[in-house]
């Protein structure tokens, strides 16, 4: 081990894989269990992968087909939130009926104001199909990527990404309104949820 | 393009989704539309940030460690 390049490139999106399944599964223990089974049918069908092409999406591909088929039935399921709720509306479209905001640029107040621990509880929130598909966005893939490795439709993949950052815009928005973010209490709530 | 076809158009953008006549098009519309750039900016920023903290996070070393004497022992078949 250490001089095959196939296994160090595979090591080298550890972090990633495993960050993307903790917030899958929500649980140590099952995210370590899925990069673990991930990794094994990773090196079992390594004659599969042509080199050259993308390896990190060739192993999400994996850990998505992992989660899916065995993990996702077994894993607790705490209530999500109702993402139909979520109407079409931006934060904006009614920041700019409320007329001149607080600081020159309150979208950059707002924003930086956000914790990380409140960006991994809205996440964590979010329900599965939706948190999926914006997991796959954040490690950087391509939406025809994350199509194929859900095995949906563009479109679709799209559409839930938008509601789901929708989604997390509006909590997150929540949150930094009731810590008192001037920029927040400026800024109109969006509507729905 | 009018606003509404902007706003519709600015995940793709910012994602880079967009073909080229049409990345144009939300382009012009931007520096033209001031409600829309702001509208942008925001989503620009709570994108960036979103993604900033969700890759943050490394495997823990014990997971790692774990990981590589199972691959040895079931893929390569003990060492």
């Amino acid at each position: 081990m250490g001089s095959d390049p196939f296994e160090t490139e595979a090591l080298s999106y550890l972090d990633a894989l495993y960050r993307t399944a903790l917030r899958m599964t929500r649980s140590e223990a099952d995210a370590e269990d899925v990069v673990q089974d991930t990794y094994i049918r990773a090196f079992r069908f390594r004659d599969q992968f042509t080199p050259g092409t993308n390896m990190k999406a060739w192993l999400f591909r994996i850990l998505t087909n992992t989660f899916i088929n065995t993990y996702r039935r077994r894993t607790a399921q705490p209530p999500t939130a109702d993402v139909d709720e979520i109407e079409e509306t931006t934060l904006h479209s009614r920041m700019a009926n409320a007329g001149a905001a607080a600081a020159p640029e309150p979208e950059r107040e707002l924003v930086d104001g956000i914790l990380d621990s409140e960006i991994t509880a809205a996440l964590e929130e979010l329900p599965e199909r939706f948190r999926t598909v914006v997991l796959l966005d954040v490690e950087g893939f391509h939406y025809k990527e994350i199509a194929e490795m859900l095995g949906i439709p563009i479109g679709t993949v799209m559409s839930r990404l938008h509601r789901g950052r929708k989604f997390l815009q509006k909590r997150l928005y929540d949150v930094a309104r009731e810590r008192g973010i001037a920029a927040a209490r400026a800024m109109p709530r969006p509507e729905g949820a | 393009m009018d606003c509404d076809d902007c706003l519709e158009r600015l995940y793709p953008y910012l994602d880079r989704e967009l073909a080229a006549g049409e990345l144009e098009q939300v382009r012009r519309h931007l520096d033209d539309c001031h409600g829309c750039d702001r509208t942008y900016l925001l989503e620009r920023l709570f994108l960036e940030r979103v993604k900033g903290s969700a890759t943050a996070d490394v495997a823990p070393p014990a997971v790692r460690e774990r990981l590589i004497l199972r691959l040895r022992h079931d893929v390569h078949g003990g060492s």
